[in-house]
């Protein structure tokens, strides 16, 4: 059966996982650069690191995407260094709890899905809405989901471009803002007119994602 | 920097490879990235897995602490930096005797985020465990806000009581978080620090402090602490800890504790026992009676020089807890 369009399946996450772990090997460097400002400078290390896991469990991925996720989660949890990699794979995980037993999720889930994931990260990492984290891009990229009119909610190329222009829009609203937590928060003030290295991975993420 | 290492990047693993090899019957190096320290026996089939993990840079703590009546295993990050999430599964997991598992570790952020998750992941497994942060530093949060007190050298005593309790016949994982969380509950500690330290990867000092100054309460990562100031005689500094501590605990006449007597890596055994002198002085005055006492390198940071100490309020079930058999290679009782 061929993959039915306007859903998530294992068709559509493979090569999302693909485009997606080349552009992380591929900004690496940038990231680490971005993280030395102000934090140990890792983040681009342990993403790559998440990313050559990621590739490594791909094949093996089955179409439970429950169980798929899960694989995933456990392949991040393997990368030691920022905490990034331990929050990607909270989100994994808790995608995995999402998507239990189906091999088919509506792309108008996804806001719900994200609403999830938001709230487990909050809940593991400590950070609130509003500190400059990767948690406000991911806040952005639900609402503009979430705000999509009726006839686009199934449309993963309308979400891409509404999820894309709001995560941008986010990265220049916080810039001048300082980091209200982690490492950074010792340099709040330095952290002003920098951009938050999470915030930027995720960007870059967002944009590895859009439909093929 | 002045170290003896080879390459910086290699000093956690070398470090495990000298350490297993030298002590062969009680260490055993496990995990797909090999930073998990287990028993060599593990798992013991039946029995309540204790299982500890956090950054290198203080042994013994936390790795050295795997032995029989304490650790059954523990997952090692970087110096000064967390294990990862998957060194704490396989952890738990090489742990696991069918009993379940407790998770006993210093309460810090980045560990407390990974051990959770791993958690999180073997119990969608089916393996049950439980959570107990040691959190004793006292001059980390106020008493008022215990829940984010740092863990330092009190884990020792931690570990102690929850590797005896796991050890008695029938203990279920129940027993365990109960004993452990009655062991943190009765553990205060503060520190003194008089140099920073180096993390090799860093290769320079953590932080700097003048030649004629303490810092009181700082850390075992070199964390801020109290008040920084001119150095104080040994009774001096021993007065305000003992004064501290026992404002935080409110052990008094009548009762009896045992004391920990830590170096921070560099302080020698001689300024610990000039310590010791005067802690056990200021005890007796006070009417409090201490048995157990334990006086040398428990929980470091590195060459820091400085020295940490912990009062353990005992009653009898903890007492009897600290006296049953355990052997590691830096410590047996």
């Amino acid at each position: 059966m061929a993959p039915t369009i306007g859903t998530l399946t294992i068709d559509t996450l493979g090569p999302a996982l693909d485009r997606l772990t080349t552009k992380l090997e591929g900004v690496a460097p940038e990231l680490n650069e971005l993280d030395g400002r102000l934090g140990d400078g890792d983040l681009g290390a342990t993403l790559e690191k998440c990313a050559r896991n990621l590739r490594e469990v791909r094949p093996t991925l089955p179409p439970d995407l429950g169980q798929a996720f899960k694989s995933c989660a456990m392949a991040c949890s393997k990368a030691s260094g920022s905490s990034f990699g331990t929050l990607l794979a909270v989100a994994f995980l808790t995608l995995s709890k999402a998507t239990a037993g189906r091999t088919a999720v509506p792309w108008a889930e996804l806001p719900a899905l994200l609403g999830t994931v938001l709230d487990a990260l909050t809940a593991r990492g400590g950070a609130s809405l509003g500190d400059k984290t990767v948690l406000d891009t991911l806040e952005a990229a639900r609402a503009a989901l979430a705000g999509l009119p009726e006839d686009d909610r199934n449309d993963p190329s309308a979400q891409h471009r509404a999820a894309s222009a709001t995560v941008a829009a986010t990265v220049d609203a916080f810039r001048d803002r300082p980091n209200r937590i982690g490492r950074a928060r010792m340099f709040a003030d330095r952290s002003i007119g920098l951009d938050d290295p999470g915030m930027i991975a995720f960007r870059h993420m967002l944009a590895s994602l859009g439909p093929a | 920097m002045k170290k003896i290492l080879n390459n910086p990047a290699d000093y956690v693993d070398e470090m495990l490879d000298g350490l297993c090899a030298a002590h062969p019957d009680s260490y055993r190096r496990a995990g797909e990235s090999g930073r998990v320290i287990v028993r060599a026996d593990a798992p013991v089939q039946g029995k309540v897995g204790v299982v500890s993990g956090g950054g290198s840079g203080h042994l013994p703590t936390f790795t050295g602490y795997v032995g029989r009546g304490l650790l059954d295993a523990c997952s090692i990050g970087n110096v000064f930096a967390g294990p990862s999430v998957g060194d704490c599964v396989d952890a738990m997991r090489a742990a696991d005797g069918g009993a379940g598992v407790l998770r006993l570790y210093g309460n810090y952020g980045g560990d407390r985020m990974n051990f959770d998750m791993a958690g999180e992941m073997l119990e969608m497994e089916g393996m049950e465990s439980t959570t107990v942060l040691v959190a004793d530093d006292i001059a980390s949060a106020p008493r008022g806000e215990k829940a984010k007190r740092r863990g330092v050298a009190g884990l020792l005593y931690a570990y102690k009581i929850a590797g005896a309790m796991a050890d008695r016949p029938g203990a279920t994982l129940g027993d365990v978080t109960a004993a452990a969380r009655k062991a943190v509950e009765a553990t205060a500690t503060i520190g003194v620090a008089l140099t920073p330290c180096i993390v090799p990867e860093a290769g320079k000092p953590t932080f700097t402090i003048a030649d004629n100054e303490m810092e009181m309460g700082m850390g075992i990562h070199g964390e801020p602490g109290l008040w920084r100031g001119p150095l104080k005689p040994a009774d001096a500094i021993v007065a305000e800890m003992m004064e501290r501590l026992l404002a935080d605990t409110g052990i008094g006449r009548g009762e009896r504790v045992s004391v920990l007597v830590n170096s921070l890596g560099a302080t020698p055994h001689e300024e610990l026992y000039i310590l010791y002198r005067r802690i056990a002085q200021e005890l007796a005055d006070k009417g409090i009676t201490v048995t157990f006492p334990l006086v040398g390198r428990y929980a470091t940071s590195m060459e820091m020089a400085g020295a940490s100490v912990t009062l353990f309020r005992l009653d009898e079930a903890l007492e009897s807890l600290l006296r049953a058999p355990a052997h590691c290679p830096f410590w047996s009782v």
